[in-house]
């Protein structure tokens, strides 16, 4: 026997990631529990109405989702996301969250905040979730409300808010970067930056509509930023910059010209995450929602998912050659928004060029002076 | 200041606490404030410490523990026993062990 039983280990340094990594185990998953929403955001990729009944009759249970929690356990998950739309809207959020706390997850929240009330409060603070990620869609009412499309949500957001950051409980901030809110950016940013010593990120890259909604997706259109203003949005956060300027040589790889590989998936996409949507869905990758790359977790395991399904997934090859010659062989993919996820909302296809992204990738690779 | 340990006492696994086996790293994961200092701590046990935990059951004292070990194990009694008080003093410590009382 021995001494030095117990050894504390913040999660960034835990031993387990490599390990788990390597034998091709679960890491974590995304949960949604619902595509509905409080607010109507311009730019959302998945919201519907918060009283949408027929999405809410699809919604899987408590007990669906317990028994999907347990099989993630059994294949090694650790962490766990809960995100939507907006999971607050759920009747059952506590018991969904304390189900899946006591199951032994860490548990992630992404909300817009503006539902927290003091219930919400106490839960956190008696079972406090690793964190919770709130969008901030502007910092003026009237900017956050261009962009939510619902009067009294700014005042609803910031009152969640601050009910969150007064009792202590740990929020990381995300921002959409959208031509409705362009213009506040720096303030989104400085707000953000005061209220948290851990993490904000804005986001300038909007995902199509998962239902691949024509109307939906023309808003989303008409909300994305020029490539050459994400640029300088980019420019203008330091950190951001740093950051692309120091991976760069990571990021342009010349050798991809000569590259001959036809295969789709180059990304980690279901090794070692998943999604599940609300209607009980498995996905790869949460942005992977080609009907093909589905799986009914009603119909089957998620170890047969995860161990059976992915791995054909992983397996798609592309014979479109204008895909090939312009994507697969592209030297600055990485700093592209490419994959095959992203290329089927736009496009229907896993494997199609878009033009957008490719006028972004470039006009970063141009700031980053290569 | 807690209650005084003794080797005499009955102690019990806190529900608060969720033990796991990942990949044979054995973690215990805090499920309520007060346990882990910030959320992105969870505390992994060796393999000493697992056997402990795993019979620190609310029924048997520390010193019943430890005699079981002794029984299933040939080490040196003293050891077994440092190991056993010290292992439950550092989770009482940390309340991922409580003690039963009987009222």
């Amino acid at each position: 026997m021995q001494n030095g039983f117990v050894e504390n280990i913040s999660l960034p340094n835990f031993p387990l990631w490599d390990s788990l990594k390597e034998k091709k185990k679960v890491v974590s998953f995304d949960l949604e529990i619902t595509s509905r929403c409080n607010n109507n955001c311009r730019h959302c990729y998945i919201n519907l109405p918060a009283q949408d009944k027929k999405a809410k009759e699809k919604e899987i249970p408590l007990s669906f989702i317990e028994n999907i929690a347990d099989q993630a356990l059994d294949l090694g998950a650790l962490w766990c996301l809960i995100t939507g739309g907006e999971p607050l809207l759920r009747e059952d959020f506590t018991e969904i969250y304390l189900s899946l706390k006591r199951k032994g997850l860490l548990v992630s929240v992404f909300t817009n905040a503006t539902l927290i009330n003091s219930r919400h409060i106490e839960l956190f603070k008696k079972y406090p979730p690793r964190d919770i990620e709130v969008t901030v869609y502007g910092v003026t009412r009237e900017t956050y409300e261009q962009v939510s499309r619902v009067p009294g949500s700014f005042e609803r957001f910031r009152r969640g808010l601050d009910l969150l950051l007064e009792a202590g409980i740990k929020v990381r901030f995300k921002a959409m970067a959208l031509r409705s809110n362009a213009h506040e950016l720096r303030e989104i940013s400085d707000f953000c930056r005061e209220r948290t010593k851990d993490y904000f990120r804005f986001d300038p890259f909007l995902h199509l509509r998962y239902d691949r909604d024509p109307l939906r997706n023309e808003e989303i259109i008409s909300e994305r930023l020029a490539p050459r203003k994400i640029v300088e949005i980019e420019q203008a956060d330091q950190q951001r910059f740093d950051g692309l300027k120091s991976g760069c040589d990571s990021l342009i790889l010349p050798e991809c010209e000569d590259k001959v590989c036809n295969h789709l998936f180059h990304c980690g996409s279901g090794n070692h995450s998943f999604a599940v949507s609300c209607e009980g869905f498995y996905r790869p990758c949460p942005s992977l929602w080609h009907p093909g790359c589905l799986f009914d977790l009603k119909q089957g395991s998620l170890d047969s998912a995860h161990n059976n399904f992915t791995p054909q997934v992983r397996q798609l090859r592309s014979d479109n050659q204008e895909f090939l010659e312009k994507c697969r062989r592209c030297t600055i993919i990485n700093l592209c928004i490419w994959c095959p996820a992203h290329a089927y909302l736009e496009t229907g296809f896993l494997d199609a060029h878009v033009k957008y992204f490719c006028e972004v990738a470039n006009a970063r690779k141009e700031m980053l002076g290569k | 200041m807690g209650p005084a340990f003794s080797i005499e006492k009955v102690y019990r696994r806190s529900q608060d606490v969720v033990a796991r086996d990942i990949q044979g790293e054995f973690i215990l994961i805090p499920i309520t404030s007060g346990i882990a200092e910030a959320q992105d701590e969870i505390f992994s046990l060796n393999e000493t410490g697992r056997l402990i935990w795993e019979r620190i059951d609310g029924k048997k004292n520390l010193k019943q523990i430890s005699d079981g070990l002794k029984q299933d194990y040939s080490e040196n009694s003293q050891d077994i026993e440092a190991d056993v008080c010290g292992l439950t003093e550092e989770l009482l410590k940390r309340k991922m062990v409580e003690e039963v009382t009987n009222n």
